[in-house]
């Protein structure tokens, strides 16, 4: 058996691929639970940038953070998804661009 | 093997206000579980001590020696503790001010008080947040309590809409943070902020593009909680949708929070990067949201929303002080030209404490006068309006001198602070302000910045002008009075006055040696 080991920046390019997908989704997708997963898209990229970046010097305190960031983000989406609730039974839709009532 | 830290006792005086407020939001949630009285407003005064006895320990704390605690995770210096008195200062108000609101719609609740002492407990936290991953966690603490305070309204379709903008932005902004931070920590190999700041030199050398690419998204992520131009778009939106005491807690207390952090972090990012980079996007940024600021406010006639963008152009004047910091050492007196020059008239320490007593003389004056003007308008507000959509026009205050005089004057009191005008907080604020920042050698800015301010006078007084000189509206409704939101503007009103008479000692405190922890 032959273990290669992949280096880091094939993780940190997955990372920033991942990142870019989420950015791109939040600023074109109009679906507001397509938007929701491209933002916990982001987080992720991050979780995996930081642990890349960890295991390649070895320190725990980059393997740390993930499990802050993965508790934020499930209170986040109790939150959000509690909002985008709200916001369908006010209106049945949950279009980003027909959420769209206050005026300048 | 594992070693385990020993914290003595009095490094968690840092974080004591935080647990307090905590605490007072338990003892909320329980006794809205388990005492069923019909009248809430003891809820309210159970907020309002809860901050008042966090804020007194945060004031006491304000006198420490600065110093890192925590192993380096947390500071405890004055800036963060002044800021957590304003904080508690604040949630004090609103909490009263959403009393007689939430009671008038029939919604007070105990988890509203409840989700304000725990935003302000993430406030106090992230204020003194030395790590980026304590830093992200309690900007989240701050901002999940505050996307469901403005959602908290279930009638009319405006809270939903404003609670889904600010969080989807929210969101985004802390996700761009984190992976700024991620970068950082790739290029540096630490997320504390002090130890950054030794290691970014060295870094710079090896991973410029990492660096630089992390500066930068830490730098979108907090200009989307300040709302600087053009990272502003959420704003209006938000703060005209959520509740008006929640928009009173967010124009204060999230605002002056975030922008703590952010000096906090940049005067650690700065290290090893080229001074011109950091100068020149402060200087930017500040030029364009003071700017944008006035120019979008003055066609509004809806009040709430007029003061939104009027919130946006006060990030302005604080991010002027913001740039003041970071002028280039390099920088010869008179060698620059255009506005985004600077000819420096003191040296950076000097600069530097000036700028510290501007912002948070700013912070404290804008935190009374903004809670103020926004009670103002959750008083007059009726709970008939909420399906209608003029609720906040400039008619519906024509003629408050006459029909609540009292009101009118807290009103003209609060417009005048904001305009700037003497012998208010408002213009000592500025004044300080503006004052570090030409010290600094920021001379065109800080003309910009007082060209847009005078230019703001225009809408601030178009209130005044509604309220003194046009008729009342002969079907104007009868203002709903509750004793709660009564304290509050009386509160916040004299305080605006006062601070603008005598600043005394207020202002001799905040301009201590030794505010920030390493400035």
């Amino acid at each position: 058996m032959n273990f290669t080991v992949v280096p880091t920046s094939n993780y940190l390019i997955l990372a920033a691929a991942l990142f870019c997908v989420g950015m791109l989704g939040v600023l074109v997708r109009r679906n507001a639970l397509v938007v929701f997963m491209c933002i916990e898209l982001m987080l992720n990229a991050a979780n995996l940038t930081f642990l890349a970046f960890a295991r390649e010097r070895g320190d725990m305190v980059g393997h740390l953070g993930p499990f802050f960031i993965i508790a934020v983000a499930a209170a986040e989406a109790a939150v959000g998804l509690a909002i985008v609730i709200s916001v369908f039974r006010n209106r049945g839709t949950v279009n980003i661009e027909e959420i769209q009532s206050m005026k300048h | 093997m594992l070693t385990t830290p020993h914290f003595p006792l009095s490094e968690f005086m840092a974080v004591l206000p935080a647990a307090m407020l905590v605490a007072g939001a338990i003892v909320l949630m329980l006794s809205e579980v388990f005492l069923s009285a019909a009248n809430r407003t003891y809820m309210a005064v159970i907020g309002l001590l809860t901050s008042a006895v966090a804020g007194l320990f945060a004031l006491n704390n304000a006198f420490e020696p600065a110093r890192l605690v925590l192993q380096g995770f947390a500071v405890l210096d004055p800036f963060s503790s002044f800021m957590t008195v304003m904080v508690c200062l604040g949630t004090g108000l609103a909490c009263l001010l959403a009393s007689g609101f939430l009671k008038h719609r029939n919604a007070e609740r105990g988890e509203f008080y409840a989700l304000m002492l725990f935003a302000a407990a993430g406030m106090s936290l992230l204020a003194l947040s030395n790590e980026f991953i304590t830093l992200f966690v309690n900007l989240e603490v701050l901002s999940v309590a505050t996307y469901a305070l403005t959602a908290f309204l279930r009638r009319g379709p405006r809270p939903a809409e404003a609670g889904f903008k600010y969080f989807i932005l929210g969101a985004f902004a802390a996700a761009l943070l984190l992976y700024g931070a991620a970068l950082l920590y790739g290029a540096t190999g630490t997320t504390r902020l002090s130890d950054l700041a030794q290691a970014l030199p060295g870094a710079m050398a090896t991973k410029a593009g990492l660096v630089y690419a992390g500066f930068g998204l830490v730098l979108a992520g907090f200009a989307f909680k300040v709302a600087a131009v053009p990272f502003h778009m959420w704003t209006p939106d938000v703060y005209e949708g959520a509740p008006t005491p929640v928009t009173a807690l967010m124009s204060v207390g999230v605002k002056a929070a975030a922008f703590v952090a952010l000096v906090r972090t940049f005067l650690a990012l700065v290290h090893g990067l080229d001074p011109q980079v950091p100068f020149t996007l402060f200087a930017l940024l500040a030029l364009l949201t003071m700017v944008a600021g006035n120019l979008l406010a003055m066609p509004q006639r809806n009040v709430k929303r007029m003061l939104a963008y009027s919130s946006i152009a006060h990030a302005g004047y604080l991010l002027l002080g913001v740039t003041a910091l970071f002028v280039p050492p390099t920088a010869q007196p008179g060698d620059a030209g255009g506005v985004l020059g600077a000819t420096p008239l003191l040296g950076n320490a000097a600069v530097n404490a000036s700028v510290y007593k501007g912002i948070l003389f700013y912070l404290l004056g804008y935190t009374v006068t903004s809670i103020g003007a926004f009670g103002t308008l959750a008083a007059i507000e009726r709970r008939e309006d909420e399906t209608r959509g003029n609720t906040w026009d400039l008619e519906r205050l024509a003629g408050l001198a006459q029909r609540q005089p009292g009101w009118a004057a807290a009103m003209a009191a609060f417009m005048l602070s904001l305009a700037g005008v003497p012998p208010t907080v408002g213009f000592l604020g500025k004044l300080f302000v503006f004052s570090a920042a030409i010290d600094a050698g920021l001379i065109w800015l800080a003309v910009v910045g007082v060209l847009a301010s005078v230019a703001g006078t225009y809408y601030y007084l178009r209130v005044v002008v509604y309220m003194f000189m046009r008729p009342a509206p002969a079907d104007a409704p009868a203002p709903f009075r509750h004793w709660t939101i009564e304290v509050a503007l009386v509160t916040s009103a004299v305080a605006t006055v006062a601070l603008g008479i005598v600043p005394g000692p207020v202002s001799e405190w905040l301009s201590r040696a030794g505010m920030v922890f390493g400035g």
